[in-house]
């Protein structure tokens, strides 16, 4: 559904972008993760026609974004992080007059107006003005009419943001019937395990460039590859064991950290992509070192995003 | 299908109280100076005969038209696309299949119907004028058209503004100086160097006696024939004689000569021609904003 070719974007001398490249099939709900300023509303913008890239272009169901923008925006749906609403306007003559510029007929606009707020549950505030809403209910009036021209793509940029835990799980809700619905939904975020919950897939984005695309679970078995290692040595066991087993650490080359964590607890890092798990347990039960439990650290999602984006 | 942003915008401007206290502003202002002129209201304020009251009644309420027109259009479109901006509905509006043209040329017939509406409202009080007589109907026609030109390349400058300018305030702003800057720039040939051949013709009478409106219409500055002012003027010729006179009083030539020469090309044409010419300038400037519209928006984005 959607390809992003070799993508960049420089802001004058700074790039925005670094030759992105990025695959979404049909039908997947794909989270696009990373910290302010990554490259994510870039993108999006780039994606919705908004923006010209400075070079690399990207495909929406085979259209060129780039080089045939009108036809790309009737297949992309577009809801900007920051947008604002009309005063003055109800409901479904808000959702109307986007029908109306995207020169929908008069009979379908009615259907279809029904139908979204229906979907968005904002049929009970059809008559209501937009203004007199709040900010979740703007928001998911802004999912609504971005779906207003029913497009194949949906882009979501930080939907979610500023909602409190009733509205976000109304939206997560949302998203789960437009998947449903078979649309594909790539959706922005700087929360990782918010979108680790309903996305099938993910790309992380740092200064720019692409750190990570896959299913959440091989990102969670990418990090806990990376994940500390910690040592816990039998309690009371003496400085001198302890002493011990930081100097036989010492020794490996694989170990790149060493850190005491508590008194009878060492958390070592390993080179990325040494398998050395087994020697080090090894080395240390050879040199007499009382270990009581060795596994690694657990990793939670907040801390894959620190890691990846390498913020910790 | 109807321009979806004008039928849109003139819903949400037909709600607001506002416009109705426009409209009521608007008539009332010029009311108010036409039962001064004519007598009614002020009784002996005006001490003219009453064969005159009439044409000077007309002269007024255009002139007060005009500037109204002039005053009103900037204030009325200078949020037309930089309030989009400011209040971040643009990008939803440009993710549409609604084409920058249509964006501005919706944004101008928005504000030119408001517009519209004043000029027309106001059309029963001009017509007061043909109760004293020495105004035809269509003299006030030819006035309508013109004001309505008038205010579609005011709300035109207004719409170009808007989307050249980051802020609505700034966008006002531009307007008026852009509207001055018109003014003047199509002014020059009233103030500096007509070609020699013009006064020649002017200065000689069997040259003048035998130029025609055609020629003469020619010889004019096609500059000239964009100014909103010269339209202005040939609109109520009639009533300043006075200027004739004291233009040729104080020795100002070129106006002297201008004026001439507009009088054989014929002052209907230079009001038509004026209105054109406005059209005109309208156009390249609706143009240029559908071009900025999504040229200006280039904003960086935080993600």
């Amino acid at each position: 559904m959607l390809k992003i070719d070799n993508l960049t974007k420089n802001y004058g001398s700074f790039p925005a972008l670094k030759g992105l490249n990025l695959e979404i099939p049909d039908g997947a709900l794909h989270g696009f993760v990373g910290p302010n300023g990554a490259g994510k509303t870039t993108t999006m913008r780039i994606l919705a026609t908004l923006m010209k890239p400075t070079s690399g272009t990207a495909y929406v169901d085979g259209t060129d974004v780039v080089k045939d923008g009108q036809k790309a925006r009737k297949l992309v749906g577009y809801m900007p992080d920051f947008f604002g609403v009309y005063d003055s306007l109800k409901c479904w003559e808000y959702l109307d007059f986007y029908a109306r510029c995207y020169r929908i007929g008069a009979e379908e606009r009615k259907t279809m107006t029904r139908r979204l707020l229906e979907l968005v549950q904002l049929e009970e505030k059809e008559d209501e003005y937009v203004d007199a809403l709040s900010r979740g209910m703007k928001q998911r009036l802004c999912l609504a009419r971005s779906l207003i021209h029913d497009p194949k793509l949906l882009i979501l940029d930080e939907p979610a943001s500023g909602m409190d835990p009733r509205a976000r799980a109304e939206m997560k809700g949302i998203l789960r019937t437009l998947r449903e619905m078979g649309k594909t939904v790539l959706i922005s975020s700087h929360i990782l395990p918010e979108l680790a919950e309903m996305c099938d897939s993910l790309t992380i984005l740092d200064h720019g460039e692409l750190v990570f695309s896959g299913s959440v679970e091989a990102l969670n078995d990418k990090m806990n590859g990376n994940a500390p290692l910690d040592i816990r040595l039998t309690e009371g066991c003496g400085e001198e064991n302890v002493e011990a087993a930081v100097r036989c650490l010492k020794e490996m080359p694989a170990v790149t950290e060493i850190l005491r964590e508590e008194p009878y607890l060492l958390r070592i890092r390993l080179e990325n992509g040494a398998d050395v798990c087994t020697d080090v347990l090894r080395q240390l039960v050879m040199k007499g070192v009382p270990v009581s439990d060795f596994h690694r650290a657990p990793m939670n999602l907040e801390k894959v995003f620190m890691e990846v984006t390498q913020g910790a | 299908m109807l321009n979806p942003i004008m039928a849109f915008s003139a819903t949400r401007r037909m709600r607001s109280f506002k416009t109705m206290l426009i409209v009521i502003a608007y008539v009332a202002a010029l009311l108010l100076l036409a039962l001064a002129f004519l007598g009614s209201f002020i009784p002996d304020a005006v001490y003219l005969n009453t064969m005159t009251r009439g044409p000077m009644c007309y002269l007024a309420l255009l002139i007060a038209q005009f500037t109204l027109i002039i005053l009103i259009a900037p204030a009325m479109t200078s949020a037309s696309i930089a309030g989009e901006r400011e209040r971040q509905t643009l990008d939803l509006l440009l993710v549409t299949n609604t084409g920058s043209f249509r964006i501005a040329i919706g944004k101008v017939m928005e504000s030119f119907a408001v517009l519209a509406l004043l000029i027309v409202c106001g059309l029963p009080v001009m017509s007061l004028c043909l109760l004293t007589g020495g105004v035809s109907l269509v003299q006030i026609l030819i006035g309508e058209l013109f004001l309505l030109a008038e205010a579609f390349a005011c709300v035109s400058i207004g719409v170009f503004c808007s989307s050249v300018a980051r802020s609505t305030v700034l966008s006002g702003v531009l307007s008026y100086l852009v509207i001055i800057l018109v003014g003047v720039i199509t002014a020059l040939p009233f103030l500096f160097g007509y070609p020699q051949k013009i006064t020649d013709v002017v200065y000689d009478r069997s040259l003048y006696a035998a130029l025609t409106p055609g020629e003469a219409r020619i010889m004019i500055s096609p500059l000239l024939y964009m100014n909103p002012g010269f339209g202005l003027l040939s609109l109520v010729q009639g009533e300043l004689h006075v200027l004739t006179s004291y233009t040729e009083y104080m020795g100002w030539g070129r106006i002297l000569c201008t004026w001439r020469m507009a009088d054989r090309a014929g002052w209907v044409f230079i009001a038509l021609a004026s209105a054109v010419g406005m059209l005109v300038i309208a156009a390249i400037l609706i143009g240029l904003a559908s071009l900025m519209i999504r040229k200006g928006h280039k904003t960086k984005s935080n993600g």
